[in-house]
């Protein structure tokens, strides 16, 4: 299914001719002419209008009752007004009955001052009111939520927070109680409203009736000042606007995009801004003296050590690369390390992506864009959990199944949240084995080199047969799936086969691990591949690092925001190679892996940095300094040239954007693509040229075939998988009011194995592997595969990289005798405020 | 009181109401029920079955009137499933037709609907009915069984090979699911709100798919339409108002019930000859049309047509086809309370005006009733009618705002009085005490004046 193709209209708007594509909701069509339709409860971002609130109505030629504009469609022809005396009746009533139960609490209401009840009150009401009965009483605010207060007396019943609920996130816990002007806003069991998304009603709600308790009496609309960035704390990389007042951020509000995060957030970027003012800030550079204790040092002193160190290591150095750094971070980086230093060891990610198929994959004609999967006629979902790993794609896979029918296929070796609901068929094989299976599938759509059979040729036929048969499908692809040399080359073939690579709106878009992957790599932050996918001296990648450093091969580390210690698998010998090395970080807060650092540096947030990042469909996004940076904080850029000019390397910039003019010199398909052009809506390189012309040369890497067959590890025992959880990140701990998310470790079964080992959910277990070992408590998941058993990763105990290789590896589990309870067992807690949220009753005309 | 008027009922749905077993698929049989149903399936194309219907000129009987034949070709052809949703909620105020040809009559519904889902092409039925009609469902779900055993409903009807199905859904207990849309969300499970239209339900009904929805009533003229042709239907009633009507007649009557009448007869047939009349007393006003019709007064109503269009024309309408009657000793502004508390009880809460304005309307009459209201006070409630009206997204909240705003319109001095001293509890109507003691009598007569039919009547 491709998108509609839509003809213009013209109709007359109060006497006003308006052009609009056909299927424009009046609104839309009249704003076309500069004319403002009060509205309440439409918001397209919410699906089908619901012309509920009334507040719309409009005169329609011919139509003798007036109409809502929210839900009328134009026409050719149609004559329209918004002004007469029958509509401004209209009009006056509905604000009038809005305000019936309305309190006067705008004095001290969050939402006074940028309320759309106020502005319509003012724009479009009476001016009066003449209800002089008692109005509705509820108990307020009471807790919706550990992060969100509701206030019943304020709320407007215009629909749009529940909407959100059951259409958008589809967690179906927002419902209305009781009916008529009883009706009341909750869940339906009364629990706390606790799911991924539920930030954004906030954001939706039309007046003061759900507010944060993070940003709750903080500031007023009038003291504060909004400006846009890219939040970079994952791949989705949504387009957002932070509240700021006296230079803190308070807020973070979404900033629309279509292209992006079609105008959602989640709560980890919406609630993750108090890191950023937080006392845990690393605001000055230090140096950590033997007893381990860190002490500030100025900054000429501290890149004049740091270079010192860097340079007793030469070729011996490594750097590794996080997320949140930018495109012109990562290729000043690369340049310091090659060009300096004389040292191609530069990773920004545990897996190992080939140089050759990588650029292949960047082919424009084989990219899917965000939007494409809108009017996909299928996604397929192949290892990759979106809602974990770049949450907004999920929201944005079940607008496309719930509003166009899109048919989503998951092949995935752990449960994924759209399986089961969306999902109409899920394929699951064990974890490690995504290879054996798109080798399959590869077989299936007839690709040459390969064979339809093994171990899931049943699988694999049912969704090839499927994949057949929708037009224009995308899929979506996690980066995991390079850890086993061949399974991408495959899935590059897959492509192939599905004629992707000539068709439009359909392709390839990658879920990467971490924000910025993409960036990183067109900038060259790669071990054998420098800026724009061009051949570059050998090098090596995270994995050699780790065991380079580990052995004394290497002997220096340079860590931007990089935190392999938690984050990446093997994370005890990460500990123990730091723990001997030379390390230098830059870090917002003392991490994992920044507390090894004999020099730390602090980072620029990502409300504070200039610079350029790019989104997994090749969209470059700028990210805009929203505050000014915290005494004692200088720019990253600056300090990487500073380094190495230190080093003796010619760098001579200016600004950011000088960093990212050379950038563009040396990446063929960025072009002369300046800040300015990128703008607040980002561009795709891929749409313009000469990206859009772009071929990628070949690079002297392999072409992934010629790999040894993927054989199950050895043993008995359950094998073992490991995953991301959304939570389970430094985002949540050092920000206050998500702390409460912070998952504590548990062990995914089936039910079919825990039955086999007599475990129930809950129960405390030992889970080991050649020694290593770490507690858990059992959660048996519906469609697991048996035999699979997984952990996540980076949790704040008991992570499961301190078992993981990276490799599928098996385990044994043992139970554990229940621990004495001291108070705080469970990972919950939080902030203090998880208490149930009381059913109120509405105390009606307060006598 | 004049003389009573020559009544007539004219009887096709009720023709065998009064046999003990009509009930039972045997007796309906043995009656002749049942034909109609092989005459649609053997002899008739779809086609055909669905232009007698259009011909007949049947308009719906659960309120809007609106043609049957016509709304059942709006369903788009097509393999879809399609459905049909038979309207038994059956809740407004004075309306209990359906509740009488459910329950003694359950097959003439049942074969109406087999047909009707013939002419639309719709091959999976239900039926709608209130929660609180349970005898009646349970008389439906045995009817259905029936149906099923004897072949007439199921995958081939009659052996044709045409699928129909038929499901029994109670409802639970709310006014608004009688409205169509509502009724879709709650049949899918969902609250019970009215959706948005367009799209219509034949278009895009319950769950997405094209869906006709009647009411019991006009679902039960089916099979005497296609069993004794548009033609002889048309014999019945005035032009634009063919056939018969099931009215329910209730309030201060001396025989409240339900008669079947030929449309278009004088009203006062129906109030002072079918059902006898008040008790020597002036009536102040009647309800034409259920609790959601304009009040006529006396003088106004009583001598027009029972019709769709003399209703209309007079200001008020035919509606569900109920008469409550009124007469000179009930208090108006009790009455407008009364009413705008079923309303305000009922409305969902979905949209503004009706969610507000049935609140602020109930309470404004409150303070009226205790004699605490203002001028500016019956002002207000005369405009908070108007605002209501014709802005909302069902026609709930104009059904308050029609009947309340009539009542002012019409009775003003008597609302004005009560500005003054407000209105005494029950307006004195439980005075003369005749049987049991005066306390429990003063109970009983409060517990009545909990429902709008039994307020006017003191047995
Ligand atoms: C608030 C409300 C309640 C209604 N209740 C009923 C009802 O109980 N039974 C019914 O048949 N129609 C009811 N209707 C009318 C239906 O919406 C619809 O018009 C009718 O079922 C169509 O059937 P008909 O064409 O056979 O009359 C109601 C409408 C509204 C607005
Ligand atoms: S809480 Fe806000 S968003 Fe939700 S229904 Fe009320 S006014 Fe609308
Ligand atoms: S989905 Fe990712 S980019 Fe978007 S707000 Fe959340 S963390 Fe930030
Ligand atoms: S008119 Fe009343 S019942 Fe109808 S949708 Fe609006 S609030 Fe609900
Ligand atoms: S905006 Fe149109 S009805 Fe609410």
């Amino acid at each position: 299914m491709s998108q509609p193709i839509r003809n213009a209209v013209t109709l007359v708007v109060d006497g006003r001719e308006v052009v609009a594509p056909e299927g424009t909701m009046l609104v839309d069509a009249a704003k076309m002419g500069d004319i403002e339709i009060p509205v309440f409860c439409y918001e397209p971002k919410l699906g089908p209008p619901v012309g509920a609130c009334r507040m719309c109505l409009v005169e329609i030629e011919g139509i003798p009752k007036l109409q809502t504009a929210c839900s009328t469609p134009v026409r050719d022809g149609m004559v329209v007004y918004t002004q007469t005396d029958q509509v401004k009746e209209a009009q006056n009533a509905v604000v009038e009955f809005l305000l019936v139960n309305h309190p006067l609490d705008c004095p001290v209401c969050d939402k006074g001052g940028e309320c759309p009840l106020q502005d319509i009150a003012m724009g479009w009401g009476p001016g009066k009111s003449r209800f002089t009965d008692p109005k509705r009483h509820y108990q307020k605010p009471l807790e919706l939520s550990p992060l969100i207060a509701i206030d019943r007396e304020r709320c407007i019943l215009c629909y749009r927070c529940v909407r959100f609920s059951q259409e958008i996130s589809e967690d179906e816990q927002l419902v209305l109680h009781e009916r008529g002007d009883r009706s009341f806003v909750g869940t339906f069991d009364d629990r706390p409203y606790i799911a991924p998304f539920h930030g954004n009603v906030i954001e939706l709600c039309p007046v003061g009736a759900l507010t944060s308790y993070s940003y709750r009496f903080r500031a007023r609309p009038w003291d504060i000042e909004q400006a846009g960035s890219i939040c970079t704390l994952c791949p989705s990389q949504c387009n957002v606007a932070f509240t700021v007042r006296d230079e803190r951020v308070m807020r973070v509000l979404a900033r629309d995009n279509k292209a992006v995060d079609d105008g959602w957030l989640c709560d980890k970027g919406r609630f993750g801004y108090q890191m950023l003012s937080g006392s845990e800030r690393i605001t000055e550079p230090m140096v950590r003296a033997g007893d381990g204790s860190l002490s500030p040092v100025s900054w000429e002193e501290a890149i004049r050590m740091a270079a010192d160190g860097l340079r007793k290591a030469g070729p011996r150095a490594a750097a590794l690369a996080g997320g949140g750094t930018s495109n012109e971070e990562g290729f000043l980086a690369q340049g310091l390390m090659r060009d300096a230093l004389g040292s191609g060891n530069l990773d920004s990610s545990p897996n190992a992506p080939d140089p050759q198929l990588l650029s292949e994959l960047a082919r424009p004609e084989l990219a899917a864009k965000v939007s494409d999967l809108d009017y996909a006629g299928g996604i397929l979902v192949l290892g990759a959990d979106p809602l974990h790993e770049m949450p907004i794609l999920d929201l944005r896979i079940r607008k496309a199944v719930r509003r166009n029918g899109t048919r989503l296929l998951v092949a995935t070796e752990r449960p994924s949240a759209l399986d089961g609901g969306a999902a109409t068929d899920a394929v699951r094989y064990a974890p490690g084995e995504a290879i054996a299976f798109i080798e399959s599938l590869a077989g299936a759509l007839g690709a040459e080199g390969y064979e339809a059979s093994g171990r899931y040729a049943k699988d694999a036929a049912a969704i090839a047969d499927a994949l057949r048969a929708i037009p224009d499908s995308v899929i979506v692809w996690g980066e995991r799936l390079w850890r086993r040399p061949g399974a991408v080359k495959a899935l590059h073939d897959i492509a192939r086969a599905l004629q992707m690579h000539q068709r439009i709106g359909t392709g390839l878009l990658e879920v990467p691990e971490e924000s910025n992957a993409r960036g990183l790599r067109e900038a060259g932050f790669l071990p054998e591949t420098g800026p724009g996918y061009r051949t570059a001296a050998a090098g090596k990648g995270a994995v050699q690092i780790r065991d380079g450093l580990a052995s004394g091969d290497l002997s220096a580390l340079l860590l931007l925001g990089s935190d392999p210690v938690r984050n990446y698998p093997g994370g005890e010998t990460w500990r123990r190679a730091l723990a001997s090395t030379f390390v230098v970080a830059f870090a917002l807060t003392e991490d994992e892996s920044a507390k090894h650092a004999n020099i730390v540096f602090p980072a620029e947030s990502h409300a504070e940095k200039e610079g350029v990042v790019t989104h997994p469909d090749g969209r470059l996004q700028r990210l805009r300094r929203n505050v000014p940076l915290p005494s004692g904080v200088r720019p990253t850029w600056w300090a990487l040239a500073e380094i190495a000019e230190a080093l003796g390397t010619n760098v001579d910039y200016g600004t950011p954007e000088d960093v990212f003019a050379a950038l563009c010199a040396e990446v063929p398909f960025y072009g002369d693509t300046a800040y300015e052009e990128i703008g607040g809506r980002g561009l795709r390189w891929q749409e313009r040229d000469p990206g859009s012309s772009w071929v990628p040369q070949p690079t002297g890497g392999g072409d992934g075939t010629g790999v040894p067959a993927y054989a199950p590890p050895e043993g008995e025992g359950l094998v073992l998988g490991t995953y991301k959880d959304i939570w389970a990140a430094e985002a949540t701990r050092r920000n206050p009011s998500l702390r409460f998310l912070m998952p504590t470790q548990r062990l995914e079964l089936s039910a079919k194995d825990a039955k086999t080992l007599d475990l129930a959910n809950g129960d405390p277990v030992t889970v080991s592997a050649d020694g290593s070992r770490l507690e858990a408590r059992v959660s048996v998941r519906e469609r697991m595969r048996p035999g699979a058993a997984f952990l996540i990763e980076g949790t704040e105990t008991d992570n499961a990289n301190l078992i993981a290789t990276g490799e599928p590896r098996r385990i044994t589990v043992e139970r554990r005798p229940e621990p004495e309870t001291n108070g705080s067992a469970s990972g919950g807690g939080g902030n203090g405020r998880a208490r149930v949220v009381a059913t109120p009753m509405p105390a009606e005309g307060a006598r | 009181m004049a003389a009573a008027p020559t009544a007539k009922e004219t009887r096709i749905l009720f023709r065998n109401i009064d046999e003990p077993e009509l009930a039972s698929i045997r007796t309906y049989k043995e009656l002749g029920g049942y034909q109609s149903i092989r005459k649609a399936f053997l002899e008739m194309a779809p086609e055909e079955v669905l232009k007698e219907l259009e011909e007949s000129g049947l308009r719906g009987r659960g309120g809007a009137g609106f043609s049957m034949g016509k709304k059942a070709s709006f369903l788009p052809r097509g393999d879809m499933d399609k459905y049909l949703c038979c309207n038994a909620d059956e809740s407004e105020p004075g309306a209990f037709k359906d509740r009488e040809l459910m329950q003694k009559n359950p097959h003439q519904l049942i074969e109406g609907i087999i047909i009707a889902a013939r002419a639309a092409g719709a091959n999976r039925c239900f039926i709608f009915i209130r929660g609180e009609y349970d005898l009646q469902g349970d008389i439906l779900d045995q009817a259905v069984e029936e149906a099923y055993e004897a072949g007439f409903l199921g995958e081939s009807v009659l052996d044709t090979g045409e699928q129909v199905e038929l499901v029994v859904h109670r409802g639970a207990g709310a006014y608004i699911c009688g409205e169509e849309t509502a009724l879709l969300d709650s049949l899918e499970g969902k609250r019970g709100n009215p959706r948005l239209k367009p799209p219509f339900p034949a278009v895009q009904g319950l769950y997405g798919g094209p869906t006709l929805i009647n009411n019991v009533e006009t679902l039960s003229n089916v099979p005497h339409i296609v069993g004794s042709g548009a033609d002889w239907f048309k014999q019945f009633g005035t032009e634009q108002s063919p056939g018969t009507k099931v009215v329910s007649v209730s309030g201060d009557v001396r025989k409240p019930g339900n008669y079947e009448v030929e449309l278009g007869i004088p009203t006062r047939e129906l109030i002072e000859g079918l059902a006898g009349g008040t008790e020597e007393r002036a009536i102040k006003c009647f309800f034409p049309g259920g609790s959601s019709a304009p009040v006529l007064t006396a003088e106004e109503g009583l001598d027009l047509p029972y019709s769709f269009e003399a209703m209309q024309e007079a200001g008020s309408m035919l509606g569900s086809g109920s008469i409550i009657v009124c007469d000179e000793r009930t208090s108006i502004v009790q009455l407008a309370l009364r009413t705008a508390k079923f309303y305000h009880h009922e409305s969902c809460g979905k949209c503004t005006p009706c969610r507000e304005g049935t609140n602020w309307t109930v309470k404004m009459l409150e303070r009226m009733i205790r004699g605490e209201a203002t001028p500016i006070d019956l002002e207000t409630i005369a405009s908070v009618q108007k605002n209501i009206t014709g802005n909302c997204l069902c026609v709930l909240g104009d059904s308050m705002a029609a009947p309340v705003g009539s009542m002012v319109e019409k009775f003003r001095p008597e609302f004005e009085e009560a500005l003054e001293k407000g209105v005494p509890s029950l307006n004195g109507r439980n005075g003369g005490a005749r049987s049991g003691a005066a306390e429990s009598k003063g109970r009983r007569a409060r517990r009545e004046a909990e429902h709008l039919t039994d307020a006017g009547r003191s047995r």
